[in-house]
């Protein structure tokens, strides 16, 4: 038990697993990129030749900057070799009906839609300025008034210029990418520049520690994982990324599954690629996620092509009438080869395990859990993990149990912030054309934290206060945005402070000049991208 | 508006140049490109930074003339108050063109002179005349071709220099505050200088060779010539004082 850790398996390749390899190769084996000439980590990779990797998850937030700058990847070699482009939040288009007019927040066609902006608030954190907006909320939209990214992103303008140095931004941004080029980019690094071992081979068991095993760990811990050609491997931490058939936490380690269907109803998706019009055709500075009558549709520009997909419930509709729809939304862009379109079939299970770290295994991404993309919060959870067991790597496997114990608390608190932030664009939606929606507002599937929040946020927006854990996935102004992107009713207060209010007015006056300097001096994505092929961007 | 054309000596057989120096012809510049080989020139009288082309992102060095916009405090009624101008304003109204050329079967890309033929200084009264009335280029005009061709030549080196400058981290940022005496405050951002503390920190092996490519003289010759922001900031109050 005194032994220290030093030597980690990784099951599983894949975005999870290459982004958990390059964290920990990052934080323990290198320093400002260089690999340090005496490693103190051994860390392994074993990959299965024949398991394709799933290929969704396209879409990241602005934590992935940070992370690709730990593992020492430089953005212009990302971007280009991961068809990457610039996402600057998610369009909710149709999440609420139409029948309900309103001034702000339609678009020319009369579509309802608003933007959840990776930005936060102007004046933010300094300044909350959500309740000066409330008496205004008939003249502008939340997102207009206090941020530049929902008029920038209108016009598929970028979140930066070229002279703008990598990594930083002059809007907040993530990206699209493209998985599988992206998880072929981190293995290159991985192994090239940090000395990541990658292992191809089949893992044929797990064997957990016994009476019989000469091992100084202890029992119920893995004991090593059985390949096809390189017989045992051993490690101190196993590190599970193989997805959600979850091998070794779920399967081997029995730790039990939480499934959410009762609150996030959406267990399938048919996803296909798009290609453009034309070569030059613009790429969209956001997800567009478009409501329809049993789930929604996610889109998702790429330099050379769109990832389209429809999510929805096989409680309440089928996959023939979900094809007709994705056909639907597609004909505008395809015509009639909408109809000859074959998406491919996922199904996903909504649900978590109970908890990512148990003995000497710890899981990432799939494997610990996922639901619906809808704010795309796969990749930021696969980062999260990836970093807490980067930063907290225990010295020893004494030691293990109290770090995973401090995680698994981190772990719950973020699956139970994505539940209900996830169920909030649900509940405060006004669509009534199928029982899917009305299911959605039944009591019964809301979860009380956020009921709670929902009569609390009918009195004052939303604030930092109302979360009670420091390290949160979304902050209040995420709140903020999706309910006044969805014209939640928040009683404005009778007192507000004159000095304040002025405060507040220059705010709202700086960002209308903001807005329309940043639309005179912002390229567009893909003349940026463009650029980028001429030039990388610098690193100061 | 600008009309780039190749100069030659049937079409511009009476054009002149106006050699003189005034914001009417453009030299209301702030700041203008300017490169390691006369960097000795150029850091007697102004200080010299870095920053990066709006078009491409990519750093060369600028000789600095004022603190904002269209602000050249050198430029005065009575011309270009300063004993060098850089070459990147002398060179004004000419540039450096491409041509391809066949010669004895082998395609070769040649220099050229190109012109401005919109520039304010191109007329056909006054001036340096570019050509003899009877045909031959001018002094003026064989001056103006060595001047390209030392651009031309300073500009790759300073590709190079800039090059190995951001591999060493030697390039930061900065911000200058300036105050004048009328308590007047100006802001400049976007410029970057060199990086001392990472420039003491260089290897021997780095320096040696720094050294041998010139790059180290150029390195202190830009830190050096940060002293005439001082020079600057006089002529900026000077300025106010005679309004």
């Amino acid at each position: 038990m005194q032994k220290a850790v030093t030597k980690i398996v990784i099951v599983g390749g894949g975005t999870a697993g290459w982004i958990t390899a390059g964290l920990i190769a990052a934080e323990h084996n290198a320093d400002n990129g260089r690999l340090s000439p005496s490693p103190k980590l051994d860390i392994t990779l074993i990959e299965s030749p024949d398991v394709p990797t799933i290929g969704v998850g396209e879409g990241t937030w602005p934590s992935m900057r940070s992370t690709l700058q730990k593992i020492g990847i430089d953005e212009t070699t990302f971007l280009l070799q991961c068809d990457a482009s610039f996402k600057q939040g998610s369009r909710f288009i149709d999440w609420q009906e139409t029948s309900k007019p309103s001034t702000t927040n339609n678009m020319p066609n009369g579509q309802h839609s608003y933007l959840h902006p990776f930005s936060l608030p102007i004046g933010e954190p300094q300044f909350a300025i959500a309740p000066f907006w409330l008496p205004h909320k008939a003249q502008i939209s939340f997102a207009d008034a206090v941020c530049q990214q929902n008029q920038v992103s209108q016009h598929a303008l970028a979140p930066k210029q070229i002279s703008t140095s990598e990594y930083s931004f002059i809007n907040n941004y993530g990206y699209h990418l493209n998985a599988g080029k992206f998880s072929q980019l981190l293995q290159q690094h991985c192994t090239k520049n940090l000395a990541v071992k990658h292992i191809i081979d089949h893992v044929t068991d797990i064997v957990l520690v016994d009476e019989t095993t000469q091992t100084d760990l202890p029992k119920g811990d893995i004991s090593h994982v059985l390949t096809q050609q390189q017989g045992q491997i051993h490690a101190d931490l196993f590190i599970d990324c193989t997805g959600v058939k979850s091998l070794l936490l779920g399967e081997k380690l029995a730790v039990p599954f939480i499934n959410q269907k009762h609150v996030l109803f959406n267990d399938s998706a048919l996803a296909i690629q798009v290609p453009y019009a034309e070569d030059n055709s613009p790429i969209a500075s956001c997800t567009h996620s478009t409501a329809q009558t049993h789930g929604w549709i996610w889109d998702i520009g790429l330099p050379s092509r769109r990832g389209v997909g429809h999510v929805y419930s096989s409680s309440h509709t089928n996959d023939e009438q979900a094809l007709q729809q994705l056909m639907a939304y597609l004909k505008p862009d395809l015509g009639e080869k909408a109809a000859d379109i074959s998406p491919r079939k996922l199904n996903i299970a909504p649900g978590h395990h109970q908890i990512c770290w148990k003995n000497n295994c710890v899981a990432v991404g799939m494997a610990a859990g996922f639901i619906e993309p809808l704010e795309a919060s796969a990749l930021a959870l696969v980062e999260w993990t990836a970093k807490a067991v980067a930063t907290q790597l225990p010295p020893t496997r004494g030691t293990m149990d109290t770090i995973a114990k401090r995680v698994n608390q981190q772990f719950q608190h973020h699956w139970q912030q994505i539940i209900e932030f996830l169920k909030l664009h649900y509940v405060i939606s006004n669509r009534s054309d199928s029982d899917y929606w009305h299911d959605h507002r039944a009591a019964t599937s809301i979860p009380d934290a956020l009921t709670e929040q929902l009569a609390l946020w009918r009195h004052q927006a939303p604030s930092q206060h109302d979360f009670i854990y420091r390290e949160m996935l979304f902050p209040a102004a995420s709140y903020q945005f999706v309910l006044y992107g969805m014209q939640f009713e928040t009683q404005p207060q009778a007192q507000l402070k004159p000095s304040m209010k002025q405060q507040a007015q220059q705010l709202f006056t700086e960002n209308i000049q903001r807005i329309s300097r940043l639309r005179q001096v912002l390229p567009t994505n893909r003349a940026l991208l463009n650029q980028l092929k001429l030039n990388g961007f610098s690193k100061i | 508006m600008t009309q780039h054309v190749l100069l030659n000596s049937v079409e511009h057989k009476d054009l002149k140049v106006i050699t003189e120096r005034s914001a009417k012809y453009g030299d209301n510049l702030w700041y203008t490109v300017t490169f390691p080989l006369e960097f000795r020139s150029v850091q007697a009288h102004y200080p010299i930074f870095f920053h990066k082309d709006a078009a491409t992102g990519q750093f060369y060095a600028v000789a600095l003339f004022g603190f904002s916009n269209e602000d050249n405090l050198f430029l005065t009624d009575k011309g270009w108050d300063a004993s060098y101008v850089p070459l990147t304003i002398r060179r004004q109204p000419f540039l450096i063109g491409k041509q391809v050329v066949r010669e004895d079967g082998i395609e070769q890309e040649q220099h050229v002179i190109h012109i401005d033929i919109d520039h304010p200084r191109v007329n056909k009264e006054q001036g340096e005349a570019v050509f003899h009335p009877f045909g031959g280029n001018t002094d003026y005009l064989d001056e103006v071709g060595d001047m390209l061709a030392a651009i031309h030549q300073g500009l790759n080196d300073s590709k190079v220099f800039i090059d190995i400058l951001l591999e060493h981290d030697l390039l930061e940022s900065f911000t200058l505050d300036i105050e004048l005496d009328n308590g007047e405050k100006h802001q400049m951002i976007g410029f970057y200088t060199i990086n001392e503390e990472k420039l003491n920190m260089l290897e021997g092996a780095v320096l040696a060779k720094l050294h041998q490519q010139g790059y180290l003289q150029a390195i202190y010759m830009s830190m050096a010539s940060q002293s005439n922001v001082r020079g600057l900031l006089d002529r900026k109050n000077a300025q106010h004082k005679n309004r």
